[in-house]
């Protein structure tokens, strides 16, 4: 049993390894017959080279790495706000509220592009990052994590604070807030890894190619002729070795928010 | 309404208690307001009018969804976004229950926890990247699956190329990407069964099929539940792979109805359809979560 | 601890915030704003830009070239359209949708329209103009198919490569001279480069020479109807001669992913394509020896024609609507027309560019002047042309896959473009 699981593990964890060996080939050595496994010099870095000389990539990742941020804190903010007031208060209509929310996932981004493009383009925030954050400021994951971590906090803990007369948001503040690290964290770097991979909503409101963030840079790198796979692959690594590293430093958050959001079914 | 008045001006403790709650929610919900709801009653109301912007726009009642409802393409990409899910929502389910049995039984923690970062890396991976990662490997003339192929023998497949080939294809992006989060829910869920249940069954002469059956798998109902909810949601919804290989091709083999939406409201123009068309996937999505909820949803209690 | 913490936040959000501020209005040099999906021809959309600053010193206004990834355009052009700040003053694209089906374009001063028709070959006038009225400027030249073949294969097939094949009987023969199959019978050399992948209106683009070879049409000549046309006898024989390539006689192949890659690794001994492609073989497949010849003909020849006639137009909501004139004015001459397309390496679209030295060395040079003296093939500048070519193109891919019969296919499509049309 344990073999099948590892055997598994390796074949999905393969295509990235492909990936990194397809970097460090030339064009003629990519398409040699019969197929070539590893690169030639294992220290050819010219196609990142190109990546960068192509295109400002490095401008672009700095974008994305802005962009996912201020996403991930204002989630953080929000999204613990409103799990709070979901998770411990009783008020007309939360039942449907917190419906409605969810119900946002089933809502194809296509639909609502253009309604929303016309919204940032009257508040002149096109081609600013507020503009690319627009629709990332809160998560529905973030609110419903937030919930569920918060649910569990005993309420005894917020009574006593009531009752000893701290105001509502000083209890959120001081008590909640510090008896949901985990959930914290794990949002932040949930959220950041969201932000940091969002394609279309970018691709409809960046204009100027500095403003562009790292997906947008990805797809550049095919065009309708044809695709340069020595230079797909360099930019698709380039592009997702910042995520990886976050995730690889921060995996035990991450874990831990995919599994309460799942325990509660 | 008298609920209404006491948050404004709240009268007793309680009712400080729902303001507090009602302010909480609130950045939460005018955010969502202004940036889904909003633009989501202007697409269906859109979907009422024949609409050309900076042109003019006439309201058609319901001609919009007749005329959308009747067109075989319409349905063509809803059999094929069927067919499509059918082929990656059962698989990435399955799969992530087996891997997740595998990685439970695991003794060494270290082990279980290289392998299941290992199947979570996916997920990490912007969906541009993982697409264009396949369509690599994907390739006819170079690709790593030819080649295995022509190693062992066999004639070269053309994947991404082929009518009957690029549904399973993409599906098997699809599953790349969702499994190691799924397979996550199901390690955990199955590490809060407590053992005692397995005790006891074994010493009722459970053999460890029938443990797998009668004990394990009810309990996880909840998670297998939700689960599908999301796959279904998420394959439903995707576009960033179809759109960075094949835009709906060959010959509209891989159109989904939201590879269809996005080439009638920014190819075609035709705002009013691709209206009509996001109302569709939205009451879809929205019965068949419900009918899964309620068909599905078990409470199971020892 | 908790004072750390808050520290740390309220430093993040005010580092967050000043990154995150709308730049404010400090005095930037005025300028003009052109987007364009081009973005195969970074040299020529660069001239804009140092044209620009030739521009600035006269008029106070820069201009700064945009590439919208070709993948998308049409969105994110809608979006910034229909919005009215943030849009281009000028962008690039196909008058009759941006000018026809919706009214984003500003119309052409007369004094500038003049000069535009009068320096224009005459195939190319109508582009540009929509119900007579000219709103943009074409680009693009040679435009039209040719056909590009490999000397070496043809040689080595015992073919002539100074004298090509001229109707489609003989070209279908050297094709059959040029296929080379491997044990397997997989074949390892084509004799045509075959688009089949990728959106169906760019497989349309790449039938039709063939079809108005045959004599066939997309579109009645008003461009109302497409039943009797797209379905016309003539088409579905010309689709058959498509599908035959393919699927009976097997000289292209639907394994090789991009014609263009096939063509450039010597897999395809010939390819039709237009005149911007011999600069990229040049850039990327130097080895590649080759000649440029025109299509050949069957009852009619394929002539020039195309379906994208991309042109310049003016934003009629731009706040610079004079200046994005004046700009256009400055650069509407036959030296910078020459320059600019040199640049690039692509045909110049002034008639009096021609006859330069730079179009007469090129490789393209005769076959141009061979296709344009023949008579100009249908065109289809209509409103819903993406649409039409798409339901046509698709009946074509399925033709190729072999997922059904021309005939059918074609009538299918037919229905479909005219409901297109009633709309």
């Amino acid at each position: 049993m344990g073999a099948l699981v590892a055997t598994g593990a390796v074949c999905v964890f393969f295509p990235f390894v492909w990936m990194a060996l397809t970097a460090l080939k030339t064009v003629p050595e990519i398409q040699r017959v019969p197929l070539q496994i590893t690169p030639d010099r294992w220290t050819n870095l010219d196609n990142f080279r190109e990546v960068f000389q192509r295109q400002p990539f490095a401008r672009f990742l700095l974008n994305s790495a802005l962009v996912a941020s201020a996403s991930a804190l204002s989630s953080v903010i929000v999204s613990s706000l409103a799990g709070y007031g979901f998770a411990k208060f009783r008020f007309p209509g939360h039942g449907l509220f917190f419906f409605a929310i969810v119900g946002i996932l089933m809502v194809p981004f296509q639909s609502v592009v253009v309604p929303l493009y016309l919204w940032v383009n009257r508040l002149s925030l096109l081609d600013t990052y507020l503009g690319i954050l627009a629709p990332d400021l809160v998560s529905v994951f973030g609110v419903f994590l937030m919930r569920q971590s918060i649910e569990v906090v005993p309420t005894d803990y917020v009574d006593a604070a009531r009752i000893d007369g701290a105001g509502e948001f000083g209890i959120f503040w001081r008590i909640i807030l510090p008896s949901v690290k985990p959930a914290l964290a794990t949002l932040v770097i949930v959220k950041f890894m969201w932000t940091w991979n969002e394609l279309f909503w970018p691709l409809v409101v960046v204009n100027s190619p500095t403003m562009k963030v790292v997906t947008l840079g990805l797809l550049s790198f095919t065009n309708m002729y044809f695709i340069e796979y020595n230079l797909v692959t360099a930019a698709a690594v380039v592009s997702i070795l910042p995520i990886l590293i976050v995730f690889l430093v921060c995996q035990k958050w991450v874990v831990r928010g995919v599994v309460m959001s799942g325990l509660k079914g | 309404m008298h609920d209404v008045w006491r948050l404004v001006a709240p009268r007793s403790y309680l009712d400080r208690q729902r303001r507090a709650g009602l302010l909480f929610v609130l950045p939460a919900l005018v955010y969502f307001a202004l940036v889904f709801l909003v633009p989501l009653v202007e697409s269906v109301i859109g979907s009422f009018y024949r609409t050309v912007p900076g042109g003019e726009s006439r309201f058609v009642g319901l001609r919009l969804y007749e005329k959308v409802l009747t067109d075989s393409t319409f349905w063509q990409a809803v059999s094929n976004t069927v067919s499509l899910l059918f082929m990656s929502v059962p698989a990435t389910v399955a799969l992530a229950l087996m891997v997740a049995l595998g990685l439970h039984r695991l003794r060494s923690i270290r082990a279980r926890s290289v392998w299941t970062a290992m199947y979570f890396l996916p997920f990490a991976v912007s969906l541009v990247a993982a697409a264009l990662i396949w369509q690599w490997m994907y390739d006819p003339l170079y690709g790593f699956l030819n080649h295995l192929l022509n190693r062992v023998g066999m004639p070269p497949l053309h994947w991404l190329q082929s009518l009957e080939m690029v549904r399973p294809s993409l599906a098997i992006i699809n599953v790349w990407v969702r499994l190691g989060f799924d397979t996550i829910i199901f390690l955990a869920a199955l590490q809060a069964i407590p053992t005692e249940y397995y005790e006891a069954a074994s010493i009722d002469g459970a053999s460890r099929w029938q443990a797998l059956r009668r004990l394990t798998l009810p309990l996880l109902n909840p998670q297998i539940v939700m689960v599908t909810i999301l796959e279904l949601i998420f394959n439903f919804k995707v576009f960033d792979t179809v759109y960075a290989t094949t835009q709906g091709g060959p010959a509209g083999a891989s159109q989904t109805v939201i590879m269809l939406l996005y080439d009638t409201a920014f190819k075609y123009f035709r705002l009013g359809d691709a209206s009509v068309m996001a109302v569709f996937v939205f009451v879809s999505l929205l019965l068949v979560t419900l009918a899964q909820w309620r068909l599905f949803r078990r409470q199971v209690e020892y | 601890m908790r004072s750390r913490i808050v520290c740390a936040v309220a430093a993040g959000v005010a580092v967050l915030t000043l990154a995150l501020a709308p730049p404010t209005a400090w005095t930037q040099p005025k300028k003009l704003v052109f987007w364009t999906h081009w973005e195969q021809n970074p040299e020529f959309n660069k001239f804009y830009e140092t044209r620009g600053k030739d521009f600035a010193q006269k008029s106070g206004y820069e201009v700064q070239v945009v590439t919208v990834p070709y993948q998308g355009y049409e969105a994110k052009y809608l979006a910034a359209l229909v919005g009215k700040s943030g849009a281009p003053d000028i962008f690039m694209g196909m008058t009759h949708h941006w000018c026809g089906q919706y009214d984003f374009c500003d119309r052409m001063p007369a004094d500038l329209a003049k000069t535009w028709d009068d320096s224009l070959p005459k195939y190319m006038v109508s582009v540009g103009k929509w119900k007579g009225v000219r709103y943009g400027t074409p680009i693009e030249h040679g435009n039209f198919q040719q056909m590009y073949i490999n000397t070496e294969t043809f040689k080595k097939a015992g073919l002539d490569p100074d004298k090509p094949p001229k109707t489609l009987d003989d070209w279908l023969a050297a094709m059959k001279k040029l296929t080379v199959l491997d044990a397997k019978g997989e074949p390892t050399q084509v004799g045509f480069a075959l688009r089949h992948k990728g959106h169906p209106v760019g497989i349309a683009d790449k039938f039709l020479p063939f079809a108005h070879a045959y004599g066939a049409r997309m579109l009645s000549p008003n461009l109302e109807r497409a039943t009797g046309f797209a379905n016309s006898p003539e088409m579905v024989a010309a689709l058959q001669f498509y599908a035959d390539l393919v699927q009976k006689h097997k000289v292209a192949s639907l394994v090789f992913p991009t014609p263009e890659d096939a063509f450039g690794q010597k897999r395809a001994a010939t390819i039709f394509r237009e005149s911007w492609y011999f600069g990229w073989v040049k850039k990327n497949a130097p080895e590649v020896s080759f000649k440029v010849y025109a299509l050949p003909c069957a009852k009619a020849c394929p002539g020039a024609g195309n379906l994208f006639p991309w042109t310049n137009m003016v934003y009629k909501n731009s706040a610079s609507k004079p200046a994005a004139w004046d700009f256009i004015r400055f650069i509407s001459n036959a030296k910078d027309d020459l320059d600019q397309h040199q640049a690039q390496g692509i045909l110049p679209v002034w008639t009096a560019n021609l006859d330069s030295a730079y179009v007469k060395a090129r490789p393209d040079y005769q076959s141009t002047q061979e296709m344009l003296k023949q008579p100009v093939p249908p065109e289809y500048y209509h409103p819903k042309s993406n649409e039409l070519a798409t339901a046509f193109g698709e009946a074509v891919v399925a033709a190729l896959y072999g997922k059904g019969q021309p005939k059918p296919l074609l009538d299918e499509a037919a229905a479909k473009m005219d409901r297109a049309l009633k709309d």
